[in-house]
């Protein structure tokens, strides 16, 4: 194989808040194509990594680098431009808008006109396989269905990495299923996905290649399996948080 | 494209309505000018407040800067509304793309956002009150001109009435063709969760910037129209904070979230604020201001989402109709 440029590199990502440290000294490289994994236990900091990565937060330290080109301290509509879309936690359309005004908003940047944006904003519906309810009120939507509208706001950006923060927490068996299997999709369309998740399983299903944060802090990277295996990860994350 | 521009359309021909029930009594025409001018800079105040969450205290600076523009224009260069209301315009632009990104820089929000507004706009206000060459606190007098049309001026009050038409229309159209394009789309998921927005690719800088420019500068046209239609210009009447609080009131009881909201709000508590004055203002000084504030907490109180969104709901309800004839509507054009 040739070696490939990763499309996003982390390399010694630190972020502080005051006097904690949020995120320290945070090194990985995502490949093109990939499914990507970052876990860790609640307040390890994976936001705040996600927060870094799409400039809504500056660094403290560190340098993040998209297919090449340096995007740390840029604005985050210039990193979106770039092809980094991120979906967030705390789900919240915009209100007063319908599901399909919610995705339109996405889709404007690359599609000025209304009506092409409007065309994008409906494609955007279609992968997530929510077409049918772009007319209704976003806040009438179930958890189920605003995770789902959170994705497809990020894909109507049209990105190449997308971040998914806990998008699968909360669900119930068959939903978290049905969600995983459009991630899979939209990582087979070519979208490279970086995912935060708790869920071990769904972790080792999806991911070929994983980092662990524990209190801010890189505790392993690697495979996933490898990652999973390591007797550090073991006692401070799995051992404490799955059983 | 109908249905786009419907809530520009519907204002504009009751307000071409009323400027013609208005032609019989110069009394009449005189409160539809002050409802069609302030109802136009609230409409104007609110592209800023109702869809982009940035409330201004501070919008008496751009229709003084207006208003003065062109009372200065006139009495010491001689110029007509064909310069002013141009230079009117620009200077409008520059002062609020200077404060914009003043505060937008430091992230100013919510309620430091106004207060930095109303802030500028006292201190023009205090430095025209001082100034000797533009009337300090007594005002100017824009002076009759044997040239009466360049300088628009008129034996009537129904000619300012017929501009005040037009700069109405022309602000809604241009209001609802921005409002349902990219930037009103923008501006409310600013206004909503700026974070948000901008990750998913919304300038927020820009596209404030933007809402702000084009608010301000068809405030300082308001202002610009106000000098012309009443040949007189004071500190207090267009630079004053009760002009900037008068928006404010006017779009909260109209309904912030919509187009027509403030003008509408403007149309209502204009002439009752004229009725409670013309009937209670002979008794104890003061006592027509009580009850208009009276109304006020009436209608705060009835209609959290103010008047217009009474209204709108009303007619939301009425809606699920539509669809059914649009289908009938397609069926018929499919059959032919
Ligand atoms: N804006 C902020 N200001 C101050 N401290 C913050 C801020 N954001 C996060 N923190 C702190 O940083 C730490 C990491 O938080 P973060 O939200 O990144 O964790 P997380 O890994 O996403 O947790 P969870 O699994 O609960 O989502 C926590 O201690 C949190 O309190
Ligand atoms: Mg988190």
């Amino acid at each position: 194989m040739s070696t490939q440029q990763p499309l996003l590199a982390v390399t010694g990502l630190g972020k502080s808040f005051g006097g904690l440290k949020a995120v320290s000294d945070v090194s990985f490289e995502v490949m093109p194509g990939e499914i990507f994994g970052i876990i860790g236990p609640n307040g390890a900091g994976k936001t705040t990594l996600f927060n870094c990565l799409s400039g809504l937060l500056p660094l403290s330290s560190g340098a993040v680098h998209l297919d090449g080109r340096r995007i740390d301290g840029m604005r985050p509509h210039d990193i979106c431009r770039l092809g980094l879309a991120r979906t967030f936690q705390i789900v919240r359309p915009f209100q007063g808008m319908s599901v399909l005004e919610n995705v339109k908003v996405a889709a404007f940047g690359r599609h000025p006109a209304s009506a092409d944006a409007e065309h994008h904003a409906h494609l955007a519906l279609r992968r997530i396989g929510m077409d049918h309810l772009a007319d209704l009120d976003a806040e009438r939507l179930s958890v189920a269905e605003m995770r789902r509208l959170e994705i497809a706001r990020a894909i109507a950006t049209e990105p190449r990495l997308l971040l998914l923060d806990e998008m699968l927490a909360g669900l119930t068996a068959t939903e978290a299923a049905a969600l995983c299997d459009q991630i899979r999709r939209i990582n087979a369309e070519g979208v490279t996905i970086l995912m935060v998740e708790h869920s071990v399983p769904i972790i080792s299903q999806l991911c070929g290649n994983a980092i662990v944060l524990n209190f801010g802090e890189m505790l392993a990277s690697g495979t996933t399996r490898a990652v999973l295996a390591d007797a550090r990860v073991q006692e401070a994350y799995l051992g404490s948080a799955v059983s | 494209m109908l249905r786009r521009f419907l809530p520009a359309l519907v204002p504009t021909l009751l307000a071409i309505a009323a400027f013609c029930a208005s032609l019989s009594d110069p009394y009449f025409m005189e409160i539809f000018i002050m409802v069609g001018l302030i109802g136009t800079v609230a409409v104007a105040w609110n592209l800023m407040a109702g869809f982009t969450g940035l409330v201004s205290l501070g919008h008496s600076l751009f229709f003084g800067i207006g208003a003065y523009t062109v009372a200065y224009g006139q009495v010491g260069f001689g110029l007509g509304p064909l310069a002013t209301w141009p230079i009117a315009a620009l200077l409008a632009l520059a002062s609020a793309l200077f404060i914009g990104l003043l505060c937008f820089r430091y992230g100013l929000r919510g309620y430091f956002f106004s207060i930095a507004t109303l802030a500028f706009s006292e201190v023009a206000f205090l430095l025209v009150s001082a100034t000797l060459w533009l009337g300090r606190s007594d005002g100017m007098m824009l002076p009759s001109s044997p040239d009466a049309l360049r300088y628009l001026q008129f034996d009537h009050k129904w000619p300012y009435g017929l501009i005040i038409v037009g700069f109405l229309a022309l602000t809604l159209f241009i209001s609802q063709a921005v409002l349902t394009a990219r930037p009103g789309y923008y501006w409310r998921a600013l206004r909503d969760n700026e974070g948000a927005a901008e990750a998913l690719g919304v300038p927020a800088m820009r596209y404030k910037l933007l809402v702000f420019a084009l608010s301000a500068v068809v405030t300082a046209i308001g202002g610009a129209i106000f000098a012309n239609t009443f040949a007189f210009v004071d500190p207090r009447s267009t630079l004053g904070v009760e002009l900037s609080i008068q928006l404010l009131v006017f779009g909260i009881i109209g309904g912030l979230g919509l187009l027509w909201g403030p003008l509408l709000g403007a149309a209502l508590l204009i002439p009752a604020g004229e009725l409670l004055r013309n009937y209670l203002g002979s008794g104890f000084h003061g006592v027509n201001i009580v009850a208009y504030a009276l109304l006020l907490i009436v209608l705060a109180l009835l209609l959290p989402q103010g008047l217009g969104g009474v209204l709108a709901a009303r007619l939301r309800r009425r809606a699920p109709e539509k669809p059914a004839a649009d289908a009938k509507a397609l069926a018929m054009e499919a059959a032919q």
